[in-house]
């Protein structure tokens, strides 16, 4: 019976797990509980809109080296996964038996099946994925359009680009300058400990010890220290899984009144772990996601890059990640390159 | 007349000025706050529930990050000289207040007492300090939540059939908090069942106990419902364990004391008390909130220390917690 509940469990979603008791026949007004989107009562896409033409030619102009920076994880067994979420490949050999060779020049292949979940590793939270009550981002009533598959509506399909200007912001350095650096013991490197908030101060702060001004359709990426955990896996998951440094609901609605189309960060939700008010379920989320439409990526690699920044001096670059147009999905896991 | 109005004004507008200057200067100015906690040695648990002291700092720690207020930390360790030289401690610090945590009454009165001579207020958590004003839990209360819960339950499952009471817990010298949970699971219960019998099973502390001894009721009450209310969260698993084991779920019902970590848990973890849950016997248990007691103790601190008297005691709010409102309790925000 135990063993049933767990797998009945494991079957459940970080949406599900996060819905309200109400029962499920319940429909939320909508407009009461969301905002509209700024780009229109039938918009799908998010802050990415945002990534005009003119933004990406602007952005191009990062590209003064060529260096490129990874931002992304790798995808491996053991890193630290939220929950009960797993992600595992299975690989299917074809044609390598001797003798089943593909014609005379004996050609063989091999595939993967990925029994994975989309919020995994370095990955992108989608429109599709938080809500409050089954009211989604763009006042969306999930539940009209919700199938066992996949969402009929805000699926990561809809999503334009992100080639735009990324921005790193140093909060290690922050915190070190302003001598409140508190690190946890497991951290090799520096690392500002779970429970940590980041104010949208210290986001000015470490902004303007590049002098950096946030524009329109820039993504922001904040390197908290704490994926120094996620690279020890899986020695320390039950440590990062624990908590989180990250920022403040007031630094969330300050990031969106910037007018960005993402924030990314090395923790796994972005937001501060135990939150300011324990009370709340990911309130961050619910702002930049579903209030907003500003995409959440988590699990980032951003020591690398911010690595980099510290030694060019320049905390800018163009982005590179695309999303794979998989109808209907929350989010995915992606691949992160900073270009300078 | 005009001339007193345009005093009037004056006095007026300087009292909206000086408020400004001091809201401003209150604003900006950060405190240092001690908390004296009772016990933080591993494995000791607070006011018969199952909260460590660890988690109940915590709570200050959390609750202070968003807050002018820098946290200085004693730990009591259950030992009254220990409680007089931290608050001498505090003292030495020149913290702007201590809260102060401890049960002995005679340390407490010399505790204020030298706090008095320093000029530094103070706030009691749980047990009274002298002339401060308390917080904490209202166990007579929440002894009626749970009472009434058992009420409730019979009346509405059993209404035709007779039903038994069972108390478990440490019973055998309960103390005035444990006494109070008693006579409010009492006071509740026989709101709906003024008649109802209560059986008591003594664990004498040890919670694991629970599992035997209601096993052994069970098999001397066989054709009776019964309403068990346990005095922790722990003694409520064990109870569940017995109930389960002998079969009895289809007459049996648990109300419990405390909602701390034995009993609901996080995303990933299986605990009783969970929303996948809803057909467990542990109907639910009394929230305490000991592991969030900064959050309530902290403002509180602040209207002190702004020159606000405080009622002589406020208490937590205490409700209910059942698998159907436990996430929005306790929202679940960790990965593991």
């Amino acid at each position: 019976m135990r063993i049933a509940g767990l797998a009945a469990f494991m079957g459940m979603s970080i949406l599900s797990l996060l819905a309200p008791s109400a029962p499920a026949s319940a429909q939320a007004d909508c407009k009461t509980v969301v905002a509209p989107s700024p780009f229109g009562p039938d918009d799908q896409t998010g802050a990415t809109n945002r990534v005009t033409p003119a933004v990406t030619k602007a952005a191009a102009a990062e590209i003064q080296t060529g260096v490129v920076t990874p931002m992304a994880n790798n995808l491996v067994d053991g890193v630290p996964l939220f929950g009960t979420r797993f992600s595992k490949t299975i690989l299917s050999s074809f044609a390598v038996v001797p003798g089943a060779e593909y014609g005379k020049n004996k050609l063989s292949y091999m595939e993967d099946t990925y029994l994975s979940q989309s919020h995994v590793g370095t990955h992108i939270d989608g429109m599709g994925q938080i809500g409050i009550q089954d009211c989604y981002y763009n006042q969306t009533p999930m539940g009209k359009y919700v199938t066992q598959n996949y969402l009929k509506r805000l699926g990561i399909e809809n999503i334009k680009t992100f080639a735009t200007r990324g921005v790193i912001i140093d909060a290690v350095k922050v915190f070190q300058a302003a001598g409140k650096l508190k690190p946890n013991a497991a951290c090799k490197n520096p690392c500002l400990d779970a429970g940590t908030v980041i104010t949208e101060a210290d986001l000015q702060a470490g902004l303007k010890m590049y002098n950096v001004t946030l524009r329109e359709a820039d993504a922001v990426f904040i390197n908290t220290g704490w994926g120094d955990l996620f690279q020890q896996f899986p020695a320390q998951n039950a440590t990062y899984n624990g908590g989180e440094p990250g920022i403040s609901k007031s630094a969330a609605m300050w990031l969106a009144s910037q007018k960005v189309v993402a924030v990314g960060t090395d923790t796994w939700a972005v937001e501060v772990i135990p939150g300011e008010d324990t009370t709340e379920a990911f309130p961050v989320h619910k702002i930049l996601l579903t209030d907003n439409g500003i995409h959440i990526i988590e699990n980032v690699r951003t020591d690398l890059i911010s690595a980099a920044a510290a030694s060019s001096n320049r905390a800018t670059f163009f982005l590179s990640m695309t999303v794979p147009k998989a109808v209907g999905l929350t989010g995915t896991f992606v691949n992160i390159e900073a270009i300078q | 007349m005009a001339p007193r109005l345009v005093l009037r004004r004056r006095t007026f507008l300087a009292g909206v000025l000086a408020f400004g200057l001091d809201f401003a200067r209150a604003e900006t100015r950060r405190f240092r706050i001690a908390l004296a906690n009772l016990d933080e040695t591993p494995g000791v648990t607070l006011e018969g529930l199952g909260f460590s002291g660890a988690e109940l700092r915590h709570s200050f720690e959390l609750a202070a990050r968003t807050l002018p207020i820098d946290m200085v930390y004693f730990d009591n360790a259950g030992d009254p000289a220990r409680a007089v030289t931290n608050a001498e401690a505090a003292i030495a610090a020149r913290v702007d207040l201590l809260i102060e945590y401890n049960a002995d009454g005679d340390a407490n009165a010399e505790i204020a007492h030298r706090l008095a001579a320093a000029g530094i207020p103070a706030l009691a958590l749980v047990d009274p300090l002298p002339g401060a004003p308390l917080y904490g839990p209202d166990n007579l209360a929440a002894g009626r939540i749970a009472g009434r819960a058992l009420g409730a339950f019979a009346r509405d499952t059993w209404s035709d059939e007779g039903v038994l009471g069972v108390l478990i817990g440490d019973l055998a010298d309960p103390g005035p908090v444990v006494s109070d949970r008693i006579q409010g699971i009492n006071e509740g219960v026989r709101e709906s069942l003024p008649t109802l019998k209560l059986a008591s099973l003594d664990t004498g502390g040890q919670s694991v106990r629970a599992d035997a001894l209601l096993t052994k009721f069970l098999q001397t009450q066989r054709d009776q419902r019964l309403l068990i209310a346990t005095l922790d969260d722990l003694a409520a698993v064990y109870a569940k364990n017995a109930v389960e084991m002998n079969r009895r779920q289809s007459d049996c019902i648990i109300v419990s004391q405390g909602l701390d970590r034995n009993i609901h848990g996080g995303a990933s973890e299986k605990k009783e008390i969970n929303p996948n849950n809803r057909a467990s016997v542990v109907l639910g248990s009394v929230a305490y909130y000991m592991d969030r007691y900064g959050y309530d103790v902290l403002p509180l601190v602040l209207r002190l220390l702004a020159g606000e008297t405080l009622p002589p005691r406020t208490v937590t709010q205490h409700i209910l917690v059942t698998a159907a409102n436990v996430f929005r309790e306790y929202p679940p925000f960790d990965m593991n």
